[in-house]
């Protein structure tokens, strides 16, 4: 009765727009009043700094800011130049080059916001002179940044990772071939529907344009290898190559001389604030989950589903439905930070293996994105294309597809994302 | 004056966060040479730590005067006028709530703290690593009012702070394409 009530007094504080982490909080004061009395309020400031101060999580800022560095660093049009010339001459091919520049650069910086808006301002306006209808164009920058999440660096990952108590190192290595088949699928639909509108091709292919583009963004490719050869090759936790990979970032921001300390300042700025947004979260729930652990919340929720079946899949499919409808209400960060703690004892009694599991969620996480009303992503793609929301939601039903079928075939087939993890690791 | 209060907050604030951030970077990049140099350092992940917490609630003070924390305010803005601006207030009063107890609770640790250290660096008193409790919850409560009135227009006026955040973002790389 107590934890309903507790649950009632989130919801409607979330409903009435409290932040998501003082709604948190607040409603774990009322479970710690009425189960402990007044005395136990002394545990909010201890279990808040000691939310604040998990180790694990100092990779959060230092990849934000690497991502940040990047964003001011100059890259962008680098990476446009070189993916355009890779695989430009395809028909649709700034919609590819959408979908390719994406994964490399979107979810870097933390802010889904910052990153789409500053990709989608470069490749929309492009698109629609070139005769992209403005919601394809806003759809397929959504879907594609969307995608991105599940590809190294992620700080969903990072946040899934420490809130199961699992490695984000292997979180990362099972993303990479799901984030593969994923934007060969939407590049798939892309082609499909440039075909379908005759939309044109950009220059032909030209081996010389291709390794003159490839030299320049060249120093821009040591932040992915030196994230994924580090932590591949062993040499690197996370947290080290989120490190060094703000030394790449510097080096090569340096490198192409378009630092100034106007982009220096801003970027310290953002890595700043939207690290304290997602800490305090995570602060939050350490208060919350303290409370609920005493209380054995997850441990019943996880006798209760198993009670009525123990079968993996199915207990993957309920969770995928919830997830999802979770995904329409939530921004990740806060789905991961609020359901996580209560859902790993039922993933660890089903036998489920917690690094595909955190893999199926942040696919979750990654279609939510797209999902009004919380929908970041497609928001700030229809802002910079100026078109209707609901307009490009009707193209980006496609995309979106797409995703889910990645979701489904990860969901079913482990060995999926798992075949590198159990490669490199186990 | 209350916008000049505003103002000098959101700059101490800003350089505060910038002065954490740097900090941070520099000690996970030197701890990771150490590292790689065979010779690790002992204090790093005690003080890196530390860091973070810093980071979080200067920050959070500083996202709460610019209204970024996440949130969800669909429900809120489909209400009628005033059971919107009712639930405007009420929400408030929840926030500075809260934080008024963590400043308090953070004064009793503070107390029982007195004459802890560091494990690594035993000079440095864990009541000053652990002030920024209190002191976060009190600034956080400031820039919640401050940033009250702006909040109450938009809400007032059915705006989405979040959209426009969106819209600010947008118009600025828009206008920074355009330069290119």
């Amino acid at each position: 009765m107590l934890i309903l009530f507790c649950f009632l007094v989130l919801l409607a504080l979330i409903c009435i727009n409290v932040p998501i982490a003082v709604a948190l909080a607040v409603s774990a004061i009322f479970g710690l009043l009425a189960t402990e009395g007044i005395d136990s309020l002394v545990t909010v400031a201890l279990d808040m700094y000691d939310g604040s101060t998990k180790f694990s999580l100092i990779a959060i800022p230092m990849f934000v800011l690497a991502g940040a560095l990047m964003n001011a660093g100059g890259i962008t049009d680098r990476l446009i130049n070189f993916v355009s010339a890779l695989i430009g001459f395809v028909r649709g091919g700034l919609a590819m080059v959408n979908i390719g520049v994406s994964l490399f650069f979107a979810e870097i910086s933390g802010s889904a916001v910052a990153d789409v808006a500053a990709l989608g301002s470069i490749l929309i306006p492009q698109m629609k002179k070139r005769g992209y209808s403005a919601p394809f164009a806003a759809a397929v920058t959504s879907s594609s940044a969307s995608l991105a999440i599940i590809i190294p660096p992620s700080i969903p990952m990072i946040l899934y990772a420490t809130s199961a108590g699992t490695s984000v190192e292997q979180l990362f290595v099972a993303g990479i071939v799901p984030g593969l088949l994923g934007a060969f699928g939407l590049m798939f639909v892309a082609y499909m529907f440039a075909v379908r509108y005759n939309l044109p091709v950009e220059e032909a292919f030209n081996t010389k344009r291709l390794t003159s583009t490839f030299l320049d963004a060249l120093p821009a490719f040591s932040l992915p290898v030196i994230i994924l050869g580090g932590i591949f090759g062993g040499w690197v936790t996370a947290t080290e190559a989120a490190g060094l990979a703000v030394i790449a970032a510097l080096i090569v921001g340096a490198w192409y001389r378009e630092f100034n300390f106007r982009h220096l300042k801003r970027a310290m700025l953002d890595g700043g604030m939207q690290t304290a947004v997602v800490m305090l979260l995570v602060a939050a729930s350490v208060l919350m989950g303290g409370f609920l652990t005493r209380a054995q919340v997850p441990q019943q929720l996880a006798q209760s589903i198993l009670e009525l079946t123990s079968n993996q899949y199915v207990i993957l499919a309920i969770l995928n439905v919830f997830f999802l409808i979770i995904g329409f209400f939530l921004h990740s960060a806060a789905a991961i930070i609020l359901v996580i703690p209560i859902v790993i004892p039922l993933i660890q009694a089903a036998n489920i293996d917690p690094v595909h599991f955190g893999l199926v969620v942040t696919l979750n996480l990654a279609i939510g994105q797209q999902t009004p009303p919380v929908a970041s992503v497609l928001i700030t793609s229809c802002a910079v294309a100026r078109a209707n929301i609901w307009e490009v939601s009707k193209v980006n039903v496609y995309f979106v597809a797409v995703l889910f079928a990645v979701l489904m075939l990860c969901t079913y087939v482990p060995a999926v994302p798992m075949f590198l993890v159990e490669y490199f690791y186990r | 004056m209350l916008g000049s209060i505003s103002r000098s907050l959101e700059w101490l604030l800003e350089w505060v966060t910038i002065f954490l951030m740097v900090l941070l970077t520099v000690i996970v990049i030197v701890a990771v040479l150490f590292r790689i140099a065979g010779d690790s350092l002992s204090w790093y992940d005690e003080v890196a730590a530390i860091c973070l917490s810093w980071i979080t609630y200067y920050g959070a003070a500083l996202a709460a005067l610019k209204r970024r924390h996440i949130g969800f305010d669909s429900v809120l803005l489909s209400l009628p006028l005033y059971p919107r601006m009712l639930a405007v207030i009420i929400a408030e009063i929840v926030v500075i709530g809260f934080f008024v107890i963590m400043a308090w609770a953070g004064l009793r640790v503070l107390e029982v703290l007195e004459g802890d250290f560091l494990v690594s660096l035993t000079w440095v008193p864990v009541q000053f690593t652990q002030s920024v409790i209190p002191i976060g919850a009190v600034l956080f409560i400031i820039c919640e009012l401050l940033s009250f009135p702006e909040y109450w227009r938009m809400t007032a006026s059915g705006k989405s702070l979040e959209h426009a955040e969106i819209e600010e973002e947008v118009e600025s790389e828009l206008k920074k394409a355009g330069a290119r």
